[in-house]
């Protein structure tokens, strides 16, 4: 099947390395199989998250010998409330004076149903006229979340999160998108931009 | 990227069941395309990335090093391929393709026509030369990550992707 085989510089070519020269029928040869392979590469239908609720709906059928119960308790959806004021107190990073404009933000504190968490997000920014939190669970609409204000120029908002990854930026003034940068990943965004990442899982948020 | 493939897999290992979820969907986005150009149909690409997912879900706990679960997962990916790519001959589904190319007719034309010429190649290398061509030009990955992957050095794979090659140059000069 190789009574053809490339030269070592036809190899490190392919290989993207330094080489030496090729004939026109080795870099001919050569480049076709590059451009052959970009276009099956491009010619494949991706794999869509079908796959991903297929396996999950399967491993959430009860398996012998476990309790019913809990697959009950997996499948309910009911929010519950826990003190949060508590826990954002001690997680809100503030930087205090009345000249700041730079908001500063406070990682999301959370409160767990099971496959529903409450996620508690804040943002110092006491300049800021509006603030709201747009990401991946509201398709980023940059005036669907708006955050409230406290006296202290604390804007926050709880939401429900479903169990999983999300990623998310505050919007201050409608047009300001700032990133988290307490958050414990950042990812960029695509535009230029970056998004905060985080991991919500049924006891709270995963971090590295 | 979020929190950690190993901070995941531990959650998960804790009792955070549904977060197996995240993982499931890093391994779709990482090698769904791996599972497709190795089985030569969506269909069955989408099978083989059910069944590791299901198998890596059931062997969890036998993950020894969860901050390597990504190279530990593509194995059992990789011989779930090897195991369907063993129980018949993979046949490109070239009607996909043509889906794909359907815009701009002549020149999707010509890639259409290679595309499915090196689809028809790729049916007939070994498995092995399969896995390091479409690691290598379909992935797009470098030999270093091909090396944490697989579990093979540098040297070894470059023997291989090198091989895959000769032979691919002469199947795709038959159609010609």
């Amino acid at each position: 099947m190789t009574d053809n085989p490339f030269t070592r510089d036809a190899q490190r070519y392919l290989d993207g390395s330094p080489h030496g020269d090729l004939s026109e029928s080795e870099r001919r040869d050569a480049d076709a199989l590059l451009a052959a392979a970009v276009a099956y590469r491009d010619a494949l239908p991706p794999l869509d998250a079908r796959v991903d609720s297929a396996v999950m709906a399967e491993l959430r059928q009860p398996r012998p010998g476990m309790p019913a119960w809990r697959w009950l308790v997996q499948a309910r959806v009911r929010p519950v409330w826990v003190p949060l004021a508590a826990a954002a107190a001690a997680l809100l990073m503030w930087v205090a004076g009345p000249e700041r404009t730079a908001p500063s933000t406070a990682a999301p504190a959370v409160a767990s149903a099971h496959d529903t968490v409450f996620v508690q997000f804040q943002i110092a920014a006491p300049g800021a006229r509006t603030v709201a939190l747009a990401g991946s669970f509201n398709a980023w609409d940059p005036a669907a979340l708006p955050m409230l204000r406290a006296a202290d120029g604390t804007w926050t908002l709880t939401i429900a999160l479903p169990v999983g990854e999300h990623s998310y930026q505050f919007v201050v003034d409608g047009a300001r998108w700032q990133p988290d940068p307490t958050a414990h990943a950042q990812v960029e965004d695509g535009f230029g931009g970056t998004n905060s990442v985080i991991v919500v899982g049924g006891r709270g948020l995963v971090r590295t | 990227m979020g929190a950690a493939d190993g901070a995941i897999v531990r959650a998960v290992l804790a009792g955070q069941e549904d977060l197996f979820g995240v993982l499931v969907e890093r391994c779709r986005a990482e090698f769904g395309r791996y599972a497709v150009a190795m089985l030569g149909d969506a269909d069955a690409g989408s099978d083989a990335m059910q069944e590791a997912c299901i198998k890596a879900w059931r062997s969890l706990a036998d993950c020894r090093d969860p901050d390597r679960f990504r190279a530990w997962f593509y194995r059992i990916l990789a011989n779930q391929c090897r195991t369907m790519l063993g129980r018949r001959r993979p046949q490109t589904d070239i009607d996909e393709i043509e889906v794909a190319s359907r815009e701009r007719p002549d020149r999707d034309l010509e890639r259409k026509e290679l595309a499915a010429a090196l689809a028809a190649a790729l049916d007939r290398l070994t498995a092995e030369q399969r896995e390091a061509f479409v690691l290598k030009h379909v992935d797009g990955r470098s030999y270093e990550e091909m090396e944490t992957l697989l579990g093979v050095g540098v040297d070894a794979l470059k023997m291989r992707v090198h091989r895959a090659r000769d032979a691919m140059r002469t199947l795709m000069g038959e159609t010609r």
